[in-house]
């Protein structure tokens, strides 16, 4: 599972990297194809380097990181010079040219980086002799052609062109053949440090990555996890990025929220509007953010690795595959508890499920959906507007309704009765007040009868 | 020195557009980079072509390859590099792509020749022209232009331009002489006012009026292609701004319409007016105005008074009449060279 394949999730996660102020197109490409981290060590080790890049942007003068910004700008794609550098071709002006661009730009970001106490926190191999190869004369500019100084008999043909424009094209093809011997030399001695480049290649595009991910911590006010040992995780004060951009677009403040979920099931129930579904949208987003490595958005997290994570938002519709939103649904489901026979650790948010089907059959799914993954080693965690019996399961409610303004908090219950506040909640939002006292009338009767 | 020479200097950039195939406009790009002072300027060269046009399309001749001085730089697509005749220092490839391959920018260290194929959108063209301001202190940008590409010498993009005609456009004096004043009526269409500079700069699609009182309004048509535009409420009006593109029957619209007598109709530059000189002429008769918010500086037209089928026009008289027809001296490069 890459980054690519998740990109593209009802979570939001697109908008957080696409936030990333990446300054190459390489790093992007290298970043959306980084694998989804599946080990709590591995996860932290990067953390660890993302740990040392944020204590750096803060310290550097911004102006520096402008600089080193501007250098990595020039990191090119060249994989495809280095794949013929590793199979022996002979590399022409364009390719040699790539490689002293980039031997050139990795040695001036890694004395960048030496210079403010970040030596090898991102491992730079040292490329003065590629560099040495390719710049004869010493001059250390990313420029490139076959010098004059790799051959005596080159220079002197190179000359006579000078002299003779009229005998150019002749001379021109005997310059050609020596030019590509010296290709041929340049190439063979460059073929041991094929492995180097890539590794420089690399790097950089991790110091890219890594000061993007540091400066948007700061920007948007993500932390650092810790790793949870337990299976639980425990979020203070989690926030959606997204959604709390948009707020404040508009002029409103985003409630952050506190929860903690682990082995048992967490059902979470709560009036329309009461922002269940950002809840799982944001659990969601947090676990993939952490196994990617980026900053999380909360004050404080505390995160169990999981192998798969599984968002099932009961509205997507798949029209390619001709089914209706239910069936959707219900295939989505289906794999969540497939997997969960996988002996894999699992983290499965479901939201609203069943709901576009009759209550009575929808609440008999919820229910008997809770008591097959009650005894599965996976952190579930499902909203539900139907009444049903918990089971095991942990209830949340949202707070909800109170003096005319929503508290986005989640309160722990003991079972899992659901509000009932969608008619207030209607009449507040203006809908036709004939609709809601009708549905008023209705409601009283049927619980006089 | 031909006097155009010195013209060219004064601007940072400068295109260089053909009307027809074989007008002369590959004669005109040599003569300008043999006669350019290499040692007191950084030149830069490049061509916005159609992708692949290594063969003429139409005559099926080969493109012919520029010859470029010692010092000069250039930017044209790794597969004409390989193809390079001279030797030359690379400087930078970018990232974006053409169908030949990623645009290369190099250095001549020797004279010798190349095949240009430059940035294959005006867009991309622009950003290779500010890199090489930027980055590399080039003081003036040569674009070889395509055929029926005029994006290049959009003011938007180069300062200056210089327009190759000649009897490959038409065989008939007459009508060479008023289809290229045509060309260069819309290339001298007049700047509007500051104001209205101001105003109208930032609306880059859509149709707009200014109203007697000074107020903008947009008009319901999206662009001037539309079949129904209705003029209401632009009694009195003073400009109308088609942001877009222009064509015969909005501008024949406007003509016919009682409210319009006097509006100043402003267009965005020069390559956004697609009418043809009837509908042209019509409109100015009629007393309307034509502005432009961008106005490309036309440094000197050229001819050729040989047509691809062996036609050849009378030089001397051709220059004469074009010259007269458009208020500008007219050069014939190649009866010159001799």
């Amino acid at each position: 599972m890459k980054l690519r394949n998740v990109i593209e999730s009802p979570c939001g996660i697109r908008y957080v990297v696409d936030q990333l102020e990446l300054q190459s197109g390489f790093a992007r490409r290298w970043l959306l194809d980084t694998p989804m981290m599946t080990s709590g060590e591995h996860i932290m080790a990067c953390y660890s380097v993302l740990g040392r890049f944020a204590e750096f942007v803060n310290r550097v003068e911004p102006l520096f990181i402008n600089t080193l910004n501007h250098k990595l700008c020039g990191l090119k794609d060249i994989r495809t010079t280095i794949k013929n550098l590793y199979s022996r071709s002979v590399l022409d002006d364009i390719e040699l040219f790539e490689v002293k661009h980039l031997a050139l730009l990795a040695t001036d970001v890694a004395r960048l980086m030496d210079q403010h106490g970040m030596a090898g926190v991102v491992e730079i191999p040292a490329l003065d002799e590629v560099i040495d190869i390719l710049d004869p004369d010493g001059l250390k500019i990313a420029t490139f052609y076959i010098y004059d100084s790799y051959c005596d008999q080159l220079k002197q043909l190179r000359a006579q062109m000078r002299q003779h424009p009229d005998q150019q094209d002749d001379l021109l093809l005997q310059a050609g053949e020596l030019e590509e011997t010296v290709r041929k030399d340049l190439s063979q001695r460059l073929h041991p440090w094929a492995s180097a480049i890539e590794q420089a290649q690399l790097a950089l595009a991790r110091i890219d990555v890594n000061v993007a991910k540091a400066l948007q911590m700061k920007q948007m006010g993500l932390t650092f996890p810790a790793l949870s040992g337990d299976g639980t995780s425990r979020y203070q004060a989690m926030f959606h990025p997204q959604v709390k951009d948009a707020l404040a677009a508009h002029g409103r403040q985003f409630q952050p929220v506190d929860i903690t979920f682990g082995h048992r099931p967490t059902l979470i129930t709560g009036a329309n509007m009461g922002g269940k579904t950002v809840v799982l949208k944001t659990l969601t987003l947090c676990q993939l953010l952490f196994q990617f490595g980026f900053g999380i958005p909360a004050a404080t997290a505390q995160i169990a690795v999981k192998d798969e994570i599984h968002f099932c938002i009961g509205d997507e519709q798949s029209l390619e595959k001709g089914l209706s939103s239910f069936a959707a649904e219900m295939r989505n489901i289906d794999a969540v508890i497939k997997a969960s026979r996988e002996n894999k650790k699992l983290m499965a948010l479901i939201d609203e499920p069943a709901r576009t089907t009759n209550p009575t059959e929808g609440a008999a799914l919820v229910t008997a959906l809770l008591r097959v993954l009650a005894d599965k080693d996976m952190s579930l965690v499902m909203t539900t507007h139907y009444d049903i019996e918990p089971g095991g399961a942990r209830c949340l409610r949202v707070k909800g309704f109170e003096n005319g303004a929503m508290d986005y908090q989640l309160v722990e219950v003991q079972d899992g009765e659901v509000p009932h506040e969608a008619l207030n909640i209607a009449q507040s939002l203006g809908i036709d007040s004939e609709w809601i006292a009708t549905a008023r009338t209705l409601l009283e009767s049927s619980t006089t009868q | 020195m031909l006097p155009f020479i010195n013209d060219i200097l004064r601007y940072d950039s400068l295109s260089i557009v053909g009307l027809e195939k074989n007008t002369g406009k590959t004669e005109c790009l040599k003569y300008v980079l043999d006669r350019l002072p290499v040692q007191s300027k950084r030149i830069a060269v490049t061509s916005i072509g159609i992708d692949g046009e290594t063969v003429d399309q139409v005559t099926r001749t080969q493109k012919p390859e520029i010859v470029l001085r010692e010092g000069m730089y250039f930017g044209t697509s790794e597969m004409h590099y390989r193809q390079r005749r001279l030797v030359s220092e690379l400087i930078d490839v970018s990232d974006e792509g053409t169908s030949l391959g990623r645009v290369v920018t190099a250095r001549a260290i020797t004279d010798g020749k190349i095949l240009l194929s430059g940035p294959s959108s005006a867009s991309s063209l622009k950003r290779w022209m500010d890199d090489m301001k930027q980055r590399f202190n080039i003081d003036l940008v040569i674009i070889d232009g395509a055929l029926s590409r005029m994006s290049s010498a959009s003011p938007a993009v180069s300062e200056s331009l210089i327009l190759a005609t000649g009897a490959a456009y038409s065989a008939n004096i007459s009508t060479l002489v008023s289809k290229t004043a045509h060309v260069v009526d819309l290339v001298n269409l007049e700047l509007t006012s500051e104001d209205n500079l101001r105003r109208l700069l930032p609306l880059d699609k859509g149709l707009w009026f200014i109203d007697k009182d000074g107020e903008l309004h947009s008009l319901d048509a999206m662009t001037s292609l539309a079949r129904e535009i209705h003029f209401q409420g632009m009694d009195g009006c003073k400009t109308l701004y088609v942001a877009g593109a222009l064509v015969d029957s909005f501008l024949e619209k406007v003509r016919k319409n009682k409210d319009l007598k006097q509006v100043e109709l402003v267009v965005r530059d020069f390559t956004k007016v697609f009418v043809t000189p009837q509908q042209f002429r019509l409109f100015i008769k009629a007393g309307g105005r034509m502005t432009v918010l961008q106005r490309s500086r036309l440094i000197a037209v050229t001819v050729n008074p040989t047509s691809p089928s062996g036609y050849v026009l009378d030089s001397d008289m051709l220059c004469g009449r074009l010259s007269e027809a458009i208020g500008l001296p007219v050069y014939d490069l190649i009866k010159n060279k001799q």
